[in-house]
Order: structure tokens, then sequence, then C-alpha cells
């Protein structure tokens, strides 16, 4: 029988404000232990937390951008739980009136993995094991969280990549969280079943705690879908339970089943007050958003005739997209940019890391200058090229590198001679191409562009040579 | 109602050890303790919106940052400490 994977995720991404969600503490990674903690975030008695403003304005960017449904009201509760690295025995989270509600991310074979709510918390301190004892450092502890929890619509290993890609694509740029996942700003729990396929009913799942790559995640809900399949195939059940993915040996193994399951005792937090947002406060967030950039992606194939892979590459990361967005100002044919970014400038910028910084000596003004002359038919393309791979090393303009004389354009005349001359030096290519071998003529054609330095206009420069051999 | 099967189940999730000769005890004043809050549950709120007793919403902080602890400050109250961090021993 043939399995369906049946999977949900609940992402942890960490934001970036620059203070704890309920203290003035520097939220700054790395720092001496314990350095970035106070009273409220180590939860002493008597200390009163006091909400940043920011962390709910980045909730509801994150829930518009989601095409989520904004709580006009909501509420923080208290998860009791009793653990090292929560200070309070308690995480300050959201339950029963979460920020944001029914939205959905849309994936590039059309499904839609729709989000049950995100709501806004307090990340936990760091644990460190070391044999047996635990220490503990709180500067991540009251660090602010949203933690976007999907309805079970996963059905495959590649839809989970893609949303857990799409969802980091989607944070970066409306700017809310850098979703390191190595340095565990972003992280993944992940709900999975199996089922017959075309089975309507959800198996038992299993839960995968605390995920910090997507290599991981792929990898231990493969791991996972064969251990349940085997379980089903051989007359077993599979049992609901935790589970902590051990990358070394890419197994599962179990943390707690559902009899020792927390019992969190939620209830609300009597230290916080109500969150009232306005229809106009959510109206304002909306139209301070970026473009987002599925969205982008689509109007520079509709808009630009950008193939549509080079359009996927230049909204992967917002930078490349604000450069690109920068440098066609007022050019007609803005593909030329696309080419020169996917061509010459990803040439020098090898790694995912190098193309997301998009740190480039050359400013988007400068290369708009550049296209600008091609278009005006006064450089060549190999000529524009060239002087970008230039201005890539250097940081200077164009004009550094294009004299007057280089952009004066060629007599006509005197490529009608050159013309002549290549017909007279290249006879065997000239028979070549007259006995139907297209390609002959390249030969032909190259000679005058060498003899022009590149100058000629290569579409004209063929009419030319054909006109005269026809 | 709260039976001793509540009392022993909240000392797990507290990690609290309860010794049996205070079961009965305890749970009868956690019974009055619950029955004195319900006093609340039994107040007529008919018609009548309540939120908290200050009647507040939107408290907010700005997002600027102030200074710290100094970390031997925050490790103060530790019952144990090592190397700047808490340190929880294992008594398993």
């Amino acid at each position: 029988m043939k399995y369906e994977l049946v999977a949900g995720f609940e992402t942890h991404i960490e934001l970036g404000t620059d203070t704890k969600i309920f203290c003035s503490c520097s939220t700054e990674f790395g720092g001496e232990p314990n350095s970035h903690c106070c009273p409220v975030c180590i939860g002493l008695p008597g200390t009163l937390p006091k909400l940043n403003k920011k962390v709910v304005e980045y909730g509801i960017m994150a829930g518009l951008a989601t095409n989520c449904e904004i709580a006009n009201v909501s509420k923080m509760d208290r998860k009791n739980y009793c653990y090292p690295d929560l200070p309070k025995a308690y995480q300050i989270s959201q339950l029963y009136m979460p920020l944001c509600n029914r939205g959905y991310v849309e994936l590039s074979n059309g499904r839609k993995i729709r989000i049950h709510h995100i709501h806004i918390e307090e990340d936990a301190g760091k644990l460190i094991h070391n044999h047996g004892d635990t220490y503990v450092d709180y500067n991540r502890g009251g660090v602010p969280l949203i933690e976007i929890v999907s309805e079970p619509d996963i059905r495959s290993v590649e839809e989970a990549r893609e949303y857990v890609e799409k969802l980091q694509q989607i944070m970066r740029y409306i700017g809310i969280s850098d979703c390191r996942m190595q340095e565990g700003s972003m992280r993944c729990d992940v709900n999975i079943s199996v089922r017959p396929e075309g089975s309507q009913e959800l198996g038992t799942r299993t839960e995968i705690k605390n995920m910090n790559s997507i290599t991981f995640i792929t990898k231990a809900m493969e791991y996972e879908y064969e251990r349940q399949v085997d379980l089903i195939e051989n007359g077993g059940q599979v049992v609901q339970e935790t589970l902590r993915y051990d990358d070394a040996t890419n197994t599962t193994s179990s943390m707690r089943s559902k009899e020792d399951a927390h019992d969190y005792r939620y209830f609300r937090d009597p230290d916080l007050v109500t969150i009232c947002v306005t229809d106009e406060e959510i109206q304002e967030i909306k139209n301070k958003l970026p473009e987002l950039p599925q969205k982008k992606c689509r109007r520079y194939i509709e808009e630009f005739g950008v193939p549509e892979n080079d359009a996927f590459l230049l909204t992967k990361y917002r930078n490349i997209s604000e450069y690109f967005d920068k440098a066609i100002e007022g050019l007609k044919k803005p593909r030329t940019v696309s080419n020169f970014i996917i061509g010459q400038i990803f040439r020098i910028l090898q790694t995912e890391e190098d193309k997301e910084a998009f740190d480039i000596k050359v400013t988007p003004g400068q290369l708009n200058e550049l296209c600008k002359l091609l278009e005006a038919g006064k450089i060549q393309n190999n000529l524009a090229k060239s002087t970008l791979d230039k201005m890539l090393e250097s940081g200077k303009p164009y004009s550094e590198y294009i004299s007057e004389e280089d952009m004066a354009g060629l007599d006509e005349g005197f490529v009608d001679e050159l013309c002549r001359q290549a017909i007279e030096a290249n006879p065997k290519a000239v028979e070549q191409f007259k006995a139907g071998k297209e390609k002959a003529i390249m030969a032909v054609m190259g000679y005058v562009m060498k003899n022009s330095k590149g100058k000629a206009n290569a579409q004209d420069v063929l009419a030319k040579i054909k006109a005269m051999i026809g | 109602m709260i039976t001793r099967e509540d009392v022993e189940n909240i000392a797990i999730l507290s990690k609290l050890f309860v010794p049996e000769d205070e079961m009965d005890s305890l749970t009868k004043s956690m019974q009055e303790i619950v029955s004195f809050a319900d006093t609340i549950n039994n107040a007529d709120t008919e018609g009548i919106e309540f939120d908290n007793i200050n009647n507040l919403s939107n408290v907010f902080r700005e997002d600027t940052v102030k200074e710290s602890l100094p970390s031997k400050d925050i490790l103060k109250n530790a019952p144990e400490q090592a190397e700047d961090h808490f340190l929880v021993r294992n008594h398993a």
C-alpha cells in the first residue's frame, strides 16, 4: 500500500527588536552569559512585565504578510511548566486570543498551506548540559518570538522545505527577523503522521521538536515517515509522542509519550493588559509593508518579461530586488539589468550568504548609467559587460573605462569596409555558409567585431554580411 | 472538588515532594482555597464588561535598550553558580 505523509509545522521565529519582549534588556546574540538580564527577565518576585510595542507591530506584520486576520483584541497567557530554562516556571505566551488567525502561505505548486494562528511569546533561556549538570544562561530568556502554527496541510518533504524557505524569505523581506536557523533565530517543530493514500482521516501523529536546519527537517521527516510506515505495515501502531531528532545518527528518539504529556494549566496573565488594535492601525502597518517576494516575482515576469527562473533569483533576497528596482529606473528594457545581475554580478557572489548580503562596489545608479548607454546604442553589449567587470572590481563609474571616442559610434562606411575585408579574409567560411552551414558566418562576423574593437553592432553586421554574400 | 489525585498531580508538575502524612490536610486546604476563589465566579456580572481591575489596555514600552544588571548581581540569588551560569545539579 502507498502511504501519504501529512505534516504540520510550528515555527518559532525570533523577532529582530532591540529589546526583549517584557523588559529593556538587549536582545543581541552572543554576549557574556547572563549579561543581558534584569529582575524582570529572570523572574524575580515583585517585578512587572511591560510589553514591547514593536513586538505587537512585528507580529501584525508577520500576520499580514501571511494573509492572516489580525485580532482587534488579544491577550497574553501563562503556560506553566517547571524546567530550568524558565526562571518563572511559566512562559508568557498566547493561547486563547492570539494576535493573528487563519492565514496561509502559497507554494509554487499552487497549494495553500493554511496557518491556524500566529502568537507572540517570550523565548526561554539556553541550557548547556555537562556531565548531568545543567548550566543556564538567561540572555535569550525573554527575547521576543512569534510562533506560526500551520494546519496539517503539508504532503511531502519538498513542500515542507518550500514552506520553511518561504516563511524565512517573507520574514526577512518584511524585516522582522534575520531567520538564521543555525543561530537558532528560526526553529521548527514538525507534527507528522501517515495514512493510506486516498484516506481522509488523520493518522496518529508524532512531534519532532526543535530543529534548526532545513536539512535536518527534511532528513528527520524522511526517517519518521519510513518509521511510521514500517510500523503500520508490520501490524504495529504509531504512538503519539514527542521525539527528538539526532543528526549524528539520522534517527528520532522519544522524549516523552502522551501519558506524561505536559499539562500546561494555561491561564490569562494577570500582569499584562489586553492588547487592542484598531482597523486603522492595522491598515497603517499594511501600508508600510514592502512588496512581498511572490508578488514582486510575478510583476518582474509579467511587466518586464524577465524569465521565470531569473525573476525567482532576483526576488530571493530583498537586497537583490531592491538593487534591481533602483537600477532599472528610466530604462526601456529592465531585462538588461537582470541579465547583468544574474551574469556578471552573481559571478562574484559565489555563496548564498554573499548573494543575500549583495555587498558590491557598483551602485544601482552606476549600473543604471551603464545600461542607459547600452540602450542608447552608444556602446555594444560586449563592451558593457567587460566594463561592468572592471567597475565591480574597482567601484569606479563607467566613465573611467569608456571614452568619448568609444561612444562615438562607427562610421557606416567604415563598417561596410570592414565587412568587405572580412569576406575576403575568410573565403572558406563564406563557401561553407553558401553551402548551407549557417554557423560558418560567425567567423566572418567575428573578424568585423574584432577589428571594430567590439564597437560594431552585431545584428547590423550580420545583416550586412549576409546581404553582401547573398 | 479537589481530590488527592489532583494534589499528587500538581505536586509532580511543580516538581514538589509531598509526604504521605500531609496529603489529606493539603487536599483539604487546597479545596478551601479553590472554594474561596470561587466566590468570584458567583458574582453577578450580567451586562457588565470587565477586563481588569484598572480597566487598562495597551500598556506598552518603547523598544529602547536600557542597561542590564551586572551578571554578578543577576547570579546573586542563584543557589549554585559556575562560570557565570546558573548551575542546576543533577539530582537523579
